[in-house]
């Protein structure tokens, strides 16, 4: 076979590869949206792939459970530990960035192993700490779990922005007379912005997200999304229907985010240790 | 001049002090109950220490399940890591091997998987993989004509594998494409005059290139298998049985309302902190050497 029909046909398996994987990725998020808009009899005969919509499991999920209540939870608990984590966080990413000592990479290593502490280790004795406190199903103890891993996640996220921008704008800064503080927020302010959002829209997602401590921890008053979906599940069997149309709701303003911070994805999910 | 020196941590203390409020003092307090006897509801007075009863029992092997946890998760770590590993760095290899017009809409498709709620997404797999009416038997029947039932007892621990397999494999993609555009062409050309084969470009000058994200891409991906909650409570709440109770499920059955087993649970709880805090020492060990380098 000549060397060019050759290549073709790698790039050809190349391709069919390729769309087989985008496939496999898209197909479980196209079936929710599909189920959402499905009858109860289509969703348990899957045969007939394409039904007359319905639009009764919104119908369904807004009017008659309290599901607008957790979405209200999810939004108020991420957004308030986002904001907390932003403020501490930065200010520890601006000394890392700026300043250098002896154990620097030790502690920004510590700071990065608080990633991997796993959930469900800790959750037993926050759970009793809460309990003792009366923090149990509240929003507020959410909001302290949260911060848990969005401070850690801001610290090497806004690090990296920081280290981006040449120190000689804020030195510029200091001969004019500025203090540190100011220097700060009138000079690398502006230029971190966009840092800025797009760390709190990861730590908005990853929040959004969170299961075990929200499992563990809140029971009906704070309940949020992710735990929420655990709820069609009755004993007169599962509500795919409405399962599928709160998903729907959940995942849309996720989805609608990550486009906005598409570009710094591989930075986000590598907890801020890739500049890509 | 001292002053100075210590400048810094006027801006790292809050958030230092912050951290360590809150991971290391529920860890001692971890510790302390994993040596107590403390149920659901006691009162502390009632309360006793027991030392390390909760460990003898959990490591001289009277308490079967907990074995049969730590085998399951480790099992679940290792072929979750390397199929991951593996797919996406195929992916990203094909990704990274020829230019065309959609490949942003191919990666834009990859994010789905990774940023969708991972409880979400299981409960839509678990329809999906429902032997009566679940999409995938009906495709498995009409195109082959055969059914698998997915969630049970042997096929369960293999369904949450491919849920975890189709929602992670995006995340080691896009990190070694990434790692890929990075690297330059001169070892690719001088390498083609030698007469290197394409395999031997990939052992000899791809991965050692990209070592570093190779570590990383591991570091994630070891942890966030062995912490594994989520999907695979929503598929299977750890059965039939006790066959996919990984062990943070374990741990969960151990301090739910039915059981209140705290005291236990925390020493379960302790087993596995150890195990992700000694795993992840090594890899970011590793990890920082190939920085240096």
């Amino acid at each position: 076979m000549s060397r060019k029909g050759k290549r073709r046909i790698i790039s050809a398996v190349r391709g069919i590869f390729l769309l087989l994987v985008c496939l496999a990725c898209l197909i479980p998020f196209v079936w929710m949206i599909m189920v959402s808009f499905r009858n109860r009899v289509d969703i348990l005969d899957p045969s007939k792939i394409f039904v007359a919509p319905t639009l009764k499991n919104y119908q369904a999920i807004i009017e008659e459970s309290n599901i607008l209540d957790f979405f209200k939870n999810s939004l108020v608990i991420a957004v308030v530990s986002t904001l907390i984590s932003l403020v501490v966080g930065s200010f520890a990413a601006y000394g890392f960035a700026r300043y250098n000592w002896k154990t620097r990479e030790d502690r920004a290593f510590w700071v990065l192993s608080q990633k991997f502490l796993p959930p469900m280790a800790v959750v037993i004795p926050y759970f009793m700490m809460a309990s003792m406190a009366g923090l149990l199903d509240t929003k507020l103890v959410l909001i302290i779990c949260y911060t848990t891993f969005n401070i850690p996640f801001t610290i090497w996220m806004m690090r990296g922005f920081i280290e981006d921008m040449p120190i000689e704008l804020e030195e510029a800064g200091w001969v004019d007379g500025c203090s540190r503080f100011t220097g700060i927020v009138k000079i690398l302010l502006p230029l971190i912005t966009p840092g800025l959002v797009a760390t709190s829209i990861f730590c908005v997602i990853n929040s959004w997200n969170e299961f075990v401590f929200a499992n563990f921890l809140t029971s009906i008053q704070a309940k949020t999304i992710p735990t929420s979906v655990m709820m069609y599940l009755s004993v007169s069997g599962v509500k795919w229907g409405e399962m599928a149309a709160t998903g729907v709701l959940a995942v849309l303003p996720v989805l609608i985010f990550a486009i906005i911070v598409q570009k710094h994805m591989i930075r986000g999910l590598t907890f801020g240790s890739v500049k890509g | 001049m001292r002053r100075k020196e210590k400048e810094y941590l006027k801006y790292i203390a809050p958030a230092m002090v912050t951290m360590i409020v809150l991971s290391v003092v529920p860890t001692i307090f971890l510790t302390i109950i994993s040596f107590t006897n403390y149920q659901l509801g006691w009162d502390f007075s009632k309360t006793e220490f027991v030392g390390v009863k909760n460990f003898v029992r959990l490591f001289s092997g009277a308490d079967r399940d907990f074995w049969h946890s730590v085998f399951i998760s480790l099992a679940f770590m290792v072929l979750a890591t390397a199929i991951e590993l593996v797919l996406g760095f195929l992916i990203g290899l094909c990704l990274n091997s020829s230019e065309f017009k959609l490949k942003p809409l191919v990666i834009g498709i990859m994010i789905i998987p990774l940023v969708i709620t991972p409880s979400i997404a299981a409960q839509m797999w678990k329809l999906m993989l429902n032997s009566e009416y679940g999409i995938v038997n009906h495709f498995l029947n009409t195109l082959f004509g055969f059914k698998i039932t997915w969630l049970s007892e042997k096929m369960a621990f293999w369904s949450i594998l491919m849920v975890d397999v189709w929602q992670y494999t995006p995340f080691v993609t896009l990190i070694v494409y990434a790692g890929l555009r990075s690297v330059p062409d001169e070892p690719y050309e001088s390498a083609a005059i030698d007469g290197a084969t394409k395999l031997q470009e990939l052992f000899y000058i791809t991965i050692p290139m990209i070592k570093k994200l190779v570590y990383l891409t591991l570091l994630f991906r070891v942890i966030d298998c062995l912490k594994l909650f989520d999907i695979a409570y929503v598929l299977t709440q750890g059965g039939p049985g006790t066959a996919t109770e990984f062990l943070s499920l374990h741990i969960f059955r151990m301090a739910n309302a039915q059981n209140g087993l705290i005291g236990r649970a925390a020493a379960i709880a302790l087993v596995l902190l150890v195990l992700t805090t000694c795993i992840s020492k090594v890899l970011i060990k590793k990890m920082r050497k190939e920085e240096a380098v």
